[in-house]
């Protein structure tokens, strides 16, 4: 064999060093947090903040293969989400007794219906410039909310649609103590998700790091280029949008699941979902796929804890008139703490934290 | 040897384009042989560009017919004629800013090799790509640069990696509209010393369209010259720069002793 290009020994030493770096530890910890959640803090309100960092990540990731790896703002992406977890309803729920035969179908339609809307989405609209494709997805997304309000006698209407879990995952569901915790059909619910999640995190993953996931990066960078190499781009974007829907609506699906009950505003809203999934998105950083998780954590945990913050401040500082007025408005607390962060990790925070890494290096 | 029995790449016959009532360029002939390097000079406005964006593709010609080893392509567009082996590369410098210049050549020629896709596999396992991108980064001297982000070259250096990407996508025939344009005196002569290798390894038609006459005096195998859209002189660089036409039309007269 001839002597190892520098590239080649550049891989090598990565490979090498692959299960000893920091980031590898980081993954492998977090993955073992998100294990032992119900086991160290089995209160509900611990588990389901956990069960949703793991979905939301999920689904930011799949926004990020549209946002940060295709270049691509759609505002549609809570509309798949939501026509996951309608799909899943539809079966358990509305249409169908819960059985594992009809939730597996309900995935399985979920992932065809989120296909076919995507792929229209993307002949309808990508060949217009990026500003009227983000219009566009969101007069679709408005159009679904109205859709699943008024169709009341198909969907459900505003009072929406309760699932019930089939077997081991229903919340009737008990089997026995394990470790001190009673491993109920919500705890085994907790695991399936987060299994599903990984699973979906992985594809992702491999998605990205794909000679097409490549292609995409280019594509990115200058569609221009892309094209004259022989690339037709057009497929490449549908074929990008249309995995990230799909992904999206089958992480709905697991929201269902979990929560139980669907409606317009929890699982299509384009404020409650949408805005969130891009907010997170941009705090851990676009393109990393990461990221999501990181955006995920933290707004969910500063959503979750700052409420409480307040009485805190009361049992500690009586006094502290004011702190109490400003902790009493927390919505305001989490827009400084997003202004705060979005000037100080202008790339997200696992952007701008991999940069300062690398320079350092 | 090919160099005694030259057989053309490309022939055009009676080529024609008007832009309105301007005729940009006039009844050209002009034949490319295989495996030659020819050049085509002329004043500011000559129908250089023109030319040789009539003979990739990007005009149609309103008269006249182009050959592809003597095969018509005339009514073909671009990007049947890049499929047909013809790669060309432009003046303004076309790269991927933001990937590292090995990525843009591997991307090429994943391109070239249609695994574009794959989306179950790490690009990674195809590893014989990235072996083969940086192979051609030696050949245009940039295989020092590889990791670098193609934005953070110099200019020269990305004029180097467009002709990297062009090679990688394997044309039989390399189209190079000046690709010394904008370039500093310093960072000339590498992309003559280019330019030479791949001439030399006489497995590639080129054809190359400059300003600067001095430049390619010396690399070309023949040059053609171009005047208000007519050919009017096609022969080795010995014949053209002794040529009294192209002494009048082009070089002025006084260029000779310099």
């Amino acid at each position: 064999m001839a002597e190892a290009t520098p590239v080649q020994i550049f891989h090598m030493e990565e490979k090498r060093r692959q299960y000893r770096s920091g980031g590898f530890f980081l993954k492998v910890g977090l993955l073992a947090l998100f294990v032992l959640v119900p086991f160290l803090f089995p209160s509900f309100k611990t588990v389901d903040l956990a069960m949703q960092i793991i979905m939301f990540a999920t689904l930011v990731a799949s926004f990020d293969i549209l946002l940060g790896y295709t270049g691509i703002l759609s505002f549609g992406h809570g509309m798949f989400f939501g026509i996951g977890a309608y799909c899943v309803a539809f079966l358990v729920g509305k249409y169908g007794t819960p059985s594992y035969a009809n939730l597996a179908l309900g995935f399985v339609i979920a992932a065809l219906v989120a296909s076919v809307l995507a792929i229209v989405i993307s002949f309808l609209s990508l060949r217009v410039k990026a500003i009227f494709f983000a219009m566009i997805t969101l007069a679709i997304a408005e159009l679904a909310i109205v859709l699943a309000t008024k169709l009341s006698g198909f969907t459900g209407g505003e009072d929406g649609i309760s699932l019930n879990m089939p077997g081991i995952l229903a919340v009737s569901f008990s089997a026995g103590n394990f470790l001190g915790l009673e491993i109920t059909g919500r705890i085994l619910t907790y695991y399936f998700i987060l299994l599903a999640c990984l699973g979906l995190f992985l594809a992702m993953l491999r998605f990205t790091h794909s000679p097409l996931g490549r292609v995409l990066q280019a594509i990115r960078d200058n569609v221009e280029r892309a094209e004259a190499l022989g690339y037709k781009t057009f497929i490449f974007q549908a074929i990008s949008i249309t995995f990230g829907c799909v992904v999206a609506a089958l992480v709905g699906g697991l929201y269902g699941m979990w929560v139980g009950y669907v409606n317009p505003e929890s699982c299509l809203g384009v404020l409650s979902i949408m805005l969130a999934i891009l907010l997170m998105c941009i705090i851990g950083g676009m393109g990393t796929l990461y990221g999501g998780i990181v955006g995920a954590a933290f707004f969910m945990i500063t959503e979750t804890f700052l409420p409480d913050l307040q009485h805190l401040a009361k049992d500690f500082f009586p006094s502290a008139v004011f702190l109490h007025n400003v902790l009493e408005r927390w919505h305001l607390v989490l827009g400084v703490l997003f202004i705060l962060v979005v000037i100080f990790f202008p790339k997200g925070i696992i952007g701008s934290v991999r940069e300062f890494i690398d320079r350092r290096k | 040897m090919t160099k005694k029995h030259p057989f053309p790449a490309i022939e055009t016959k009676d080529l024609t384009i008007r832009f309105g009532g301007h005729v940009a360029v006039d009844h050209v002939n002009l034949r490319i042989d295989s495996f030659f390097l020819k050049s085509i000079i002329g004043p500011n406005g000559a129908g250089k560009t023109t030319l040789f964006n009539l003979i990739t593709g990007q005009y149609q010609p309103s008269e006249g017919r182009i050959l592809l080893k003597g095969k018509d392509i005339t009514k073909l567009g671009v990007a049947a004629r890049t499929r047909l082996g013809m790669g060309r590369s432009f003046q303004l410098t076309n790269i991927f800013p933001l990937l590292t210049v090995l990525e843009n050549v591997r991307v090429a020629i994943q391109a070239r090799k249609g695994l574009g896709l794959n989306f179950w596999r790490n690009y990674l396992h195809f590893s014989e790509l990235e072996d083969e991108a940086y192979h051609i980064l030696e050949q245009v001297l940039l295989e020092e640069q590889w990791a670098k982000a193609a934005i953070n070259l110099t200019h020269g250096e990305q004029r180097k990696l467009e002709i990297a990407i062009l090679l990688s996508l394997d044309p039989e025939i390399l189209f190079l509209d000046e690709p010394t344009a904008g370039m500093s005196q310093e960072e000339v002569p590498a992309i003559l010393e280019i330019l030479q290798r791949i001439k030399d390894a006489r497995d590639r038609t080129m054809l190359l369209v400059e300003h600067k006459m001095d430049l390619i005096m010396s690399l070309s195998d023949t040059i053609a010259v171009l005047q208000d859209g007519r050919l009017i002189a096609d022969g080795e660089p010995e014949e053209i720069y002794k040529s009294e036409a192209v002494q009048a039309a082009y070089l002025g007269g006084g260029v000779k002793s310099e």
